[in-house]
């Protein structure tokens, strides 16, 4: 076997890529979080007026609302920035984000990253009863028991409600949201 | 390469009415590049600097013109329907799953090749990095991975180590193993995805998976509804015509039917004049799809196509196909999928007189389980049937001219989760009964290994072969033929290292390296016994070695770049001294190095300016008159206004090196065309 050999041609194409890669670091140091997601961000932080919390979803009055971010953030600072300073009645809305399905104790929000896909159905399973809305955008995430999908239709986001599994753990989403939402039947197909 | 493997990709198509930005509480805002400083020491990095610098210019000066959305607390007070009505996705998300698989894939979604100066298939293949897609005349491509495009053949090549599948459909032909690329015509408006595989694929797919599976799949009926014209015209595309209209005909049942119509210009002859070798062809199909359950889906789907190409007429083609698939899932862990189809394609030359039709019936069953949490199983069972009748002439002659080949094929396959979402094994086989080599086995085994959900080595070692073809076994030619049709399958075992890294949400990047070892390679001898003329034998054997990289990058919302790099050599050992000096020359003539940049760019005012550039190496050579190529730099610009419904778009192809020989001696010439796209 011939050693590798680079003919002059390819060092020059080394060189182009080389450009071609660095070029991209810079550009991808300061891309903010996509248009997508910031636009997400707003509306998980809208979905705390559609439902009924329990009483018994939080410790105290005080306590904090948390929206939990569970394995790869997509979002960036676009969701903290959208939940600065906000509050749910007298409970302090802030984010967590969790990289384990097992560090989550308490949050009424629980946003499962497409990284998630793999496990969502075993994370789903693991995670505390009550009161918790889960929200992902996860083509099979109503089917497999989740609350709320956000889907894209005409470059729109769309959200895939299924209110069964919510009202399993006493959470009821209002009909104002489920008025915009496709509800999630699963004699349906899925495409 | 396993098509379910990919369930994320079948929901990478993106809907018609793109880049629709109307809504009166979007503003500009102007984002000022923030440039990190750069430290190079190196002086001879020049170049790299200098280019650095130009990336960074051009990034700041598109930063500057980015259009952003409100501010947080602005969104903030829509209500959720105003949120529902804000356009998210302006160029389409790089598939996610792809991070995990264990195999060199690259994917060509549909809005990749809409946002090309591309026109046909074989041209749309250009996308992948890891093909070598090159020109033969007006109507013929060579197109291979990791090497071994073989020489040409009248107006084909021998290639015959990649495997085409079109919605199921294989397409290769038993004649000579290769493929007939210019009646794999798809309406490039219907496309969803192009999967292309490099390596070994014949554990799955089957014979002539030796060096890469392409899998073109295209959109549902429930995808395309509505009408769609578009109508182009330009110089060496001179004119192009397509409509398609998709109706519901029933809750869950979708139709579409299409007409499409081109004529393709002359390319020239190595001394400049003429080739005379333009052609037009026609074709039209349907497809259908009906959901009638969450348990049951069923397609239908068929083309008919003809054309006529050179002048004077030299080939007249025409074809038909019908392909029907049902899919029933058992449950969440059990999903049968039966498909059936017939193929029926003619190719005649009057001028040489020789015709050759080709019916294909196939049949394939495929079962998916889960056995055990840790184990999901894939098995199946095909048959294909295939009807060659050839009219012998004096340049070539088959013996028999007519004769009906079976093709018999089982695999089974296992992934086993040895650690989850760590450490996932998939081993399996193909077992394969043809009529020439009788029983041939190709098992593989892959190893993935999940470092971080974004980061993945994956390992593999597989065995493939190429099962003869007629051509090299029935042909009786004086000049070239095989003694007593004695010819065996080609075998490679391929071993693959390869690392897949998704740094950020909006960056992956994957490189593949393998080392193939190959044997009883075609070679063509000088006949031992008299008569002395030329044999076909079994007497190559080849090593290869290769790296590919590619990267998918969304810049910015309006942003997208793709692009890659292949570097691939090789060497040929003879096992007989009756083996010709120049047989490896016949058998693969490959650049050794090559990049494909594409750049997709939505700019204000509904405009969208897309780029493609590619660097092909010399192909070298003995014969060097003939089929040595010089290597050449060339980009596609495709320069669009689109905005309700209505697409006005300027189309540049091969615009840095016009009148290029990309394979053999013809040169392709410049296309500058004009097209407009209207839907409803």
């Amino acid at each position: 076997m011939t050693p590798v050999h680079f003919a002059k041609p390819a060092k020059s194409v080394a060189c182009w890529l080389l450009c071609f890669f660095m070029g991209m670091q810079l550009l991808q140091a300061q891309t903010p979080a996509s248009k997508e997601y910031k636009v997400k961000a707003v509306f998980i932080y809208n979905f705390i007026q559609f439902v009924d919390w329990p009483q018994n979803s939080f410790a105290s009055e005080t306590s904090p609302f948390i929206i939990g971010i569970l394995g790869d953030d997509p979002f960036g600072t676009a969701i903290d920035e959208v939940v600065a300073g906000e509050k749910f009645d007298r409970h302090p809305v802030i984010v967590q984000r969790y990289h384990d399905v097992k560090e989550i104790k308490n949050c009424q929000i629980l946003y499962l990253s497409s990284g998630e896909a793999e496990h969502l159905r075993e994370d789903l399973a693991v995670l505390p009863g009550t009161g918790m809305l889960t929200v992902s955008d996860n083509n099979n995430f109503a089917r497999m028991g989740g609350m709320i999908r956000f889907f894209t239709q005409n470059n729109k986001i769309r959200l895939q409600i299924n209110p069964d599994a919510a009202r399993a753990v006493n959470l009821i989403i209002s009909s104002k949201l489920l008025r915009v939402s496709e509800i999630y039947d699963p004699n349906k197909p899925q495409q | 390469m396993q098509n379910d493997e990919l369930p994320i990709l079948r929901n990478l198509f993106f809907c018609i009415k793109r880049h629709k930005i109307s809504k009166g509480f979007l503003r500009k805002i102007i984002i000022l590049g923030k440039m990190s400083p750069i430290s190079c020491t190196a002086s001879s990095c020049r170049s790299i600097f200098i280019a650095i610098f130009i990336c960074s210019n051009a990034c700041c000066i598109y930063t500057n013109a980015q259009t952003t959305l409100p501010e947080s607390r602005e969104l903030k007070k829509l209500s959720v329907e105003e949120l529902m009505n804000i356009e998210v996705i302006s160029v389409s998300k790089s598939p996610e799953k792809l991070t995990e698989v264990p195999s060199a894939i690259q994917v060509i979604t549909g809005e990749d090749v809409y946002r090309s100066a591309y026109t046909s298939l074989p041209e749309a293949l250009r996308l992948a990095s890891n093909l070598q897609v090159a020109k033969t005349n007006s109507h013929d491509w060579a197109i291979s991975s990791r090497g071994f495009n073989a020489a040409q053949l009248s107006n084909n090549t021998l290639s015959n180590k990649l495997l085409v599948m079109i919605d199921g459909r294989s397409v290769y032909t038993p004649l000579f193993g290769g493929v007939f690329w210019d009646v794999q015509n798809v309406l490039l408006e219907d496309l969803s995805r192009i999967e292309v595989v490099s390596g070994p694929g014949g554990t799955l797919w089957g014979a002539n998976a030796v060096n890469g599976v392409i899998n073109v799949i295209t959109k549902t009926a429930k995808e395309t509804q509505g009408l769609f014209l578009s109508g182009s015209t330009g110089s060496f595309l001179k004119d192009y015509a397509a409509v398609r209209y998709g109706t519901k005909l029933a809750p869950n049942l979708y139709f579409r039917m299409y007409e499409q119509q081109f004529d393709q210009g002359d390319m020239k002859l190595k001394n400049g004049n003429d080739a005379n070798d333009g052609w037009t062809m026609t074709q039209g199909g349907f497809r259908m799809d009906y959901f009638p359950s969450a348990k049951n889906t069923f397609t239908l789907h068929g083309d008919i196509y003809g054309g006529k190409e050179e002048n004077p007429t030299n080939s007249i083609e025409n074809g038909q196909n019908i392909y029907g698939k049902w899919t029933h899932n058992f449950s969440e862990r059990s999903e049968l999928t039966i498909n059936a189809y017939f193929d029926r394609t003619l190719k005649d030359f009057p001028v040489s007189k020789i015709t050759d039709r080709l019916v294909t019936y196939d049949l394939d069953v495929q079962h998916r389980f889960r056995l055990a949490p840790r184990h999901n199983i894939l098995y199946g069972l095909g048959f294909r049937l295939m009807d060659d009748n050839f009219t012998n002439a004096p340049s070539i002659s088959f013996n028999p001219p007519d004769k009906m080949l079976h093709l018999i094929n089982t695999f089974a396959q296992d992934q086993v989760n040895i650690v989850p979402h760590k450490l996932e094994l998939t081993v399996g086989t193909k077992l394969l009964y043809n009529d020439y080599s009788k029983f041939e086995f190709q098992p593989s085994a892959r190893l993935a290994w999940l470092l971080t959900p974004k980061n993945t080595i994956w390992a593999a070692v597989s065995r493939a072969v190429r099962t003869p073809s007629r051509f090299e076994t029935d042909e009786i030619t004086t000049a070239l033929t095989t003694p007593g049709g004695y010819f065996l399958s080609e075998t490679v075992v391929a071993y693959e290292l390869g690392y897949r890294l998704r740094p950020a949400e909006n960056v992956s990047f994957s490189i593949a390296t393998y080392y193939n070892i190959y044997d009883n390679l075609r070679s063509i001898n000088t006949n031992p016994t008299p008569p002395s003329n030329f044999i076909f034998a079994n007497d190559q054997k080849a090593n290869s070695w290769g790296v590919e990289i590619s990267g998918n990058v969304i810049a910015a919302d309006w942003w997208r770049l793709r692009g890659g790099y292949t570097y691939m050599d090789k060497k040929f050992t003879y096992k007989s001294a009756n083996v010709l000096p120049t047989a490896s020359s016949i058998e693969a003539l490959d650049p050794l190095n090559q990049a494909m940049i594409q750049s997709i760019m939505n700019l204000p005012g509904h405009l969208q300016l897309d780029i493609t550039g590619r660097y092909v190496d010399d192909i070298v050579t003995p014969f060097t008159t003939t089929t040595s190529v010089n290597a050449y730099t060339t980009f596609d610009v495709r320069f669009a206004w689109e905005h309700a419904g209505y697409t006005i778009s300027l189309h540049g192809q091969n615009l840095a090196s016009s009148d290029h020989a990309e394979f053999g001696q013809r040169q392709l010439p410049r296309n500058v065309a004009a097209k407009l796209t209207i839907r409803f």
